[in-house]
């Protein structure tokens, strides 16, 4: 009878103690994640409720909030991030799809040489990106300017970054530039990993190329695709570099987001509560897209 | 083993943590990434006699050479030499990135002794925000008239609105704009300026006509407003044309909405759709200069004394031959946007260190031997008048001396008017909104309630 008791006991002291140690591996990173991840989340909440400035910390409820929406600078943020989101989101997606079903049964040497081109950007920096890209724009001496009035598509030359019917785009082009990489990459991988008994089955059932993409890989690749949604999604509400150093949102605000203007909030005017209540309210953006995205790329599983 | 081994990795794993974050030593202790120190070995006997020993931190932004590591490090090695018991850490912060840097600091308690920036900074934003300390007990009365005999804007600019002075200055110079001298010789564009440098705005449209039919450059000069990078020099050019004003006198309100300033303003925008002068929201002074240099534009708005250097290369690979001239007025009698930098201390509440601090300053801004070399390495000119030419049998004489002869101009400095920050984003996005066809008077109306409401806010009223 004992012995029937301590065997499960010293299984559950067992137990206990792999957890420990598991938990013990996974301390480093925990603390870490807490220190520079929760702590200044919190902080951040907390902090939107006063008026926090570089000689003021006073309360005032949610006064932030409502003056965030009172703010016609904040509203035409809020309506370009959305404009880049919609805009980025399923071109980025639909493009790396094209790119990755077009070269994932490419021999080794091909595959590896595009997913090199693409994924170029990604690693150059948005610093050396940006540089170059300005350049490009650049009315006087760029690329753009130049082939398009040498070759007499264009009268005469254009400040692309300083226009207002232009900027945006440009920004755009440019985001989608370095937001391809990843996605392609992903799919290239997603994409080999489809079992080939099952596309093989459906075109021995007569299934077209087309009818095998989609009823066949589409479905197996829905976790990537949802990845890729989610997180060119959050990437693009967080667009903040592009701006900073090509064009510190203007012309007349037509390229200012939330994420350059909550910066120029706090460090340029040194309105940190201002600024966190407007962090916060991106993060409570984010976090619905991202559930709306999950839950119907959930449902279409 | 399996137990032995993961006692071992948790063991070296909390180790690790430890070694990361367990240090208690003072911040000022551990240097910054692109932190130089210097090394202070001198033999005690060779020091001067002073009590004063600390640890102590300096940033500065690139003014002049002060922004170079190899020249900075003669003022050091000199300090080090007088003062062996005061060791100095240098970072070097950007423009681009300097102010973030230094938020981050104040607000993180992190914040060098030592700062070494210009007065919009040092007084109307971190002093009057309460983080620097009163160096008035540096401000003596011989040192006071000494840079009044100057210039008085320079005293006047480096003290609060209630009299407490946040920076010892050590040098000055004018911003002016610079032409290509070869490009508006051959547009027989150089008869409209005088020979002291001076043009009226009736003989500037005269010069960019004739610059423009020559054809030799792409354009003739651009209104840069892409950002507020070297947004003295678009601010000077609008303020100058019908001799408008930034501020009042007192420095406590915007005015460039007034008639002046306004048909200043409205000149620029009919000259670009003249097509005689350019706009261009896309760039900054940072890429206007460059245009210049390499000979794209004829002009350039963006200039002072230390740029010839700055640019030598590019100017020698272009041959375009740089001449500085003021911005043009209606009766020719320009007001030129002034530059005056200097130190600062921010208050981290140690005595030692201050003290230290002050020493530092005393010893770059007003020993005999050390402050003409500090001067000649910011590239500009002292703002002490006993100093005298202190360029003068140096290769760099004829240089200053052009630069000098812009001095007698230099106008009131209104960088230090409170909600500074506010007005220098507002200043660009008004040029961007008249030149996109907004109402001039209109935009500038509301640039003007803008930055008088953060003018306001910063006062507390």
């Amino acid at each position: 009878m004992s012995k029937k008791n301590t065997a499960p006991k010293r299984s559950r002291v067992l137990v206990m103690r792999e957890t420990r140690v598991s938990y013990l591996f996974l301390l480093p990173a925990l603390i870490f994640f807490i220190g520079f991840v929760i702590v200044p989340m919190i902080l951040c909440l907390v902090t939107s409720f006063f008026k926090y400035t570089m000689g003021e910390f006073t309360f005032i409820g949610i006064k932030n909030y409502v003056e965030m929406f009172k703010d016609p600078i904040f509203l035409v943020a809020l309506k370009n991030t959305i404009m880049l989101v919609v805009v980025t989101v399923p071109a980025v997606t639909l493009f790396s799809l094209w790119v990755g079903a077009s070269i994932y049964n490419m021999n080794a040497f091909t595959r590896s040489f595009f997913r090199c081109v693409f994924y170029l950007p990604v690693v150059t920096g948005s610093v050396a990106v940006s540089v170059v890209w300005k350049w490009m724009f650049n009315k006087y001496n760029g690329l753009f300017n130049n082939v398009l009035v040498n070759t007499g598509l264009m009268d005469e030359k254009i400040s692309w970054l300083g226009d207002e019917r232009f900027a945006i785009w440009c920004i755009i082009i440019i985001m989608f530039t370095t937001y391809v990489g990843q996605p392609i990459v992903l799919y290239v991988a997603a994409l080999g990993n489809v079992d080939p008994s099952l596309t093989e089955a459906a075109e021995v059932d007569g299934a077209t190329k087309l009818q095998t993409f989609w009823q066949i890989k589409w479905p197996s690749i829905m976790p990537t695709t949802l990845y890729v949604v989610i997180i060119t999604t959050i990437n693009t509400f967080q667009c903040y570099a592009l701006i900073q150093l090509l064009t510190s949102g203007g012309p007349n605000h037509s390229t200012e987001t939330i994420m350059y203007y909550i910066y120029y909030q706090a460090f340029k005017l040194n309105n940190y509560g201002y600024g966190n209540a407007m962090g916060i309210f991106l993060a409570i953006v984010i976090a619905i897209f991202s559930a709306v995205q999950l839950k119907v790329g959930q449902s279409n599983d | 083993m399996k137990k032995l081994l993961a006692l071992l990795l948790v063991g070296a794993m909390s180790l690790s943590m430890v070694a990361c974050g367990g240090s208690s030593a003072p911040a000022a202790e551990e240097a910054p990434a692109a932190t130089e120190e210097v090394a202070t070995e001198a033999p005690a006997e060779e020091a001067a006699d002073t009590a004063v020993a600390a640890d102590i931190t300096l940033w500065t932004y690139p003014v002049g050479g002060f922004g170079d590591a190899a020249k900075l490090q003669a003022v050091l090695d000199a300090f080090a030499a007088a003062y062996p018991d005061i060791n100095v850490s240098v970072e070097y912060i950007d423009y681009q990135s300097g102010d973030d840097q230094v938020t981050s600091a104040i607000e993180a308690g992190t914040t060098p002794d030592l700062i070494l920036e210009g007065p919009e900074r040092l007084v109307a934003n971190w002093g009057a925000k309460g983080k620097m300390v009163d160096l008035g007990d540096l401000w003596t009365e011989e040192v006071t008239a000494d840079i009044v005999a100057n210039s008085a804007a320079v005293e006047a600019a480096c003290k609060s609105p209630d009299g407490v002075y946040y920076e010892y200055p050590l040098c000055m110079t004018t911003h002016t704009m610079v032409i290509n001298k070869g490009v508006f010789e051959a547009a027989d564009a150089l008869q409209y300026i005088n020979e002291d440098g001076t043009w009226t705005t009736e003989n500037f449209e005269k010069a960019l006509t004739a610059v423009k039919e020559s054809g030799l450059v792409q354009q003739t000069g651009i209104v840069y407003c892409g950002g507020q990078g070297g947004d003295q020099g678009t601010r000077a050019l609008a303020m100058n044309l019908y001799s408008g004003q930034f501020t009042n006198a007192e420095h406590t309100e915007w005015t460039m909405n007034n008639e002046a300033g306004v048909k200043g303003l409205q000149q620029l925008v009919d000259w670009c759709e003249a097509g005689i002068l350019d706009n261009d929201p896309g760039i900054v002074a940072g890429d206007e200069i460059p245009l210049f240099t390499n000979g794209t534009i004829a002009m350039s708005f963006c200039w002072n004394a230390a740029m010839p250097i700055t640019h030598a290369e590019a100017l020698a690979a272009s041959g375009v031959e740089a001449m500085p001239v003021a911005f043009p007025s209606e009766d020719g009698v320009p007001e030129l946007c002034g530059g005056i930098w200097g130190f600062g201390i921010f208050d981290n509440g140690d005595a030692a260190k201050i003290e230290a601090a002050k020493t530092f300053i005393k010893f770059v801004c007003d020993d005999e031997a050390q402050a003409p070399e500090s001067v000649k390495i910011s590239g500009y000119f002292p703002v002490k008048a006993s100093l005298g030419n202190v360029y003068a049998g140096t290769e760099d004489e004829a240089r200053m001396t052009t630069f000098a002869n812009f001095a007698p101009w230099l106008g009131g400095y209104y960088n230090v008017t409170l909600g500074w920050a506010e007005q220098r984003t507002a200043w660009w996005n008004l040029l961007q909104q008249i030149f996109a066809g907004d109402d001039v008077q209109a935009a500038a109306d509301a640039y003007a309630e803008t930055c008088n409401a953060a003018t306001a806010a910063a006062a507390g009223n």
